[in-house]
């Protein structure tokens, strides 16, 4: 249909003014509406003027519940809280404390075992993990992967190369392998840079020049978690 | 309320009542019209300014619901459906398409035909079925009473009965033009042909 003849849309305009167009026809002039202007100030027109057919209708006193109502559902809902409600209440309380409990939990076991500041592995020449080693504030866990197995007069050492620096030793791996390397104050700040972590076999009881003697074994970067 | 009682006195006598400014004059945007501040407060929220628009107009657009309705219960119903658009809405309210009255009555009108088509539908009970048919001979009676010198009034009584009869039926429940055409017992090509033409001739007249 040609919306823009004139004398059509003038007719179209009043039929909705009056109300006369079926729903389909309705919701198509509603389109219509959307996008243009002029036909919004005509159908102003007519409205305006239909409207005025009521303007001699008596007012009607409104009785107060109207407004009631009105008011319910204009203004925002007020959450309403039953005053009481015991089992709700002492289930809330109880979910509040759980949760409380979990917090803890959760935040001691991950000081305990997952609170690793930094870690790092440490690889053989071809690249196989051999020693885990994980940074806490003052000490070092080391776990073997693949470690070598070492003679009786023989030890492993581990050493901390920040760069372009010296290697620092930071203590002996424990001969199973597993466990803790007490760290002093030196070392705890040297790791708080980014170093190169090795290991080098050396002889029973360490290095005794303080710098690596034998060859490295492992080595890898710490990384911060 | 103070917010009520600081309403000018003259909006009763000026801007109760939809002038018909139909196409001469155009609609103002700087109009003094005291609604307008009202429904601009209630876009942006102000529910003490939607509290005093209630208390000006609501008994007149409670008229205009009743007149559609013919019943009190279902009146009241519309009327408070349509102030709660009115609220949601006042910020769609678009001042140089309709004076602020005009925009409310269409809200309740469409509200109210609405209603009237759901019961069409749902057939009522005969003594609501009465009811709501009563009010054809009202359509006729209203009009009789209408005769001020009101534009539109002018131009309806240009108007041939038949003309006349179709467009404030149509208005005033919402019929579609085949509803119509059984409502005035008539053949539908003439029902057509009265609104059409009665169209017309009162677009020409408002426009003059």
């Amino acid at each position: 249909m040609n919306y823009q003849t004139t004398a059509l849309r003038r007719a179209l305009a009043a039929d909705y003014a009056i109300g006369l167009m079926p729903a389909t026809a309705r919701r198509r002039f509603d389109a219509l509406l959307l996008e243009d202007p002029v036909l919004r100030v005509e159908l102003g027109h007519w409205q305006a003027a239909l409207a005025s057919l009521t303007g001699t209708l008596p007012e009607r006193p409104v009785p107060d519940h109207v407004w009631a109502g009105i008011k319910a559902r204009v203004e925002p809902q007020v959450l309403h809280m039953p005053a009481k409600k015991p089992f709700w209440m002492s289930f809330r309380v109880l979910a509040a404390a759980c949760a409380v409990v979990v917090a803890v939990l959760v935040g001691v076991l991950y000081q305990r075992d997952i609170g690793a500041e930094y870690n790092a592995t440490l690889v053989a020449a071809n690249q196989q993990p051999a020693l885990q080693v994980q940074a806490f504030g003052d000490h070092l866990q080391v776990e073997p992967l693949t470690l070598a197995a070492v003679e009786p007069t023989r030890a492993l050492e581990l050493w901390a190369i920040a760069a372009g620096g010296k290697p620092v030793s930071l203590g002996l791996v424990p001969s199973s392998g597993k466990g803790r390397i007490q760290l002093s104050q030196e070392q705890q700040a040297l790791l708080a840079g980014p170093v190169t972590l090795a290991v080098s076999l050396e002889p029973q009881g360490g290095s005794p020049t303080g710098q690596p003697t034998g060859p490295v074994l492992y080595q890898g970067a710490l990384a911060s978690r | 309320m103070n917010a009520q009682a600081g309403l000018p006195s003259a909006y009763r006598a000026q801007s109760r009542r939809p002038r018909s400014r139909a196409w001469r004059s155009p609609i103002s945007t700087h109009d003094a019209d005291p609604l307008r501040p009202l429904l601009a407060q209630c876009a942006l929220g102000n529910r003490q300014a939607f509290e005093t628009l209630y208390r000006s107009v609501s008994p007149r657009l409670h008229g205009v619901a009743y007149r559609f309705m013919g019943r009190s219960d279902l009146a009241e119903e519309v009327l408070q459906e349509a102030f709660v658009r009115i609220w949601y809405n006042a910020s769609r309210y678009e001042a140089h398409l309709a004076a602020p009255m005009t925009w409310m009555v269409n809200i309740t009108r469409n509200l109210a035909i609405d209603q009237l088509r759901k019961h069409r539908e749902q057939p009522l009970a005969d003594g609501q079925q009465d009811a709501l048919l009563d009010d054809s001979p009202g359509a006729h009676e209203q009009l009789d009473n209408e005769r001020e010198a009101r534009a539109l009034n002018r131009c309806l009584d240009t108007l041939d009965g038949m003309q006349r009869q179709s467009i404030t039926v149509a208005y005033f429940q919402g019929l579609s033009c085949s509803e119509l055409a059984d409502h005035l017992a008539a053949p539908l090509g003439s029902v057509k042909s009265w609104i059409r033409r009665g169209m017309e001739r009162l677009r020409r007249c408002l426009e003059s």
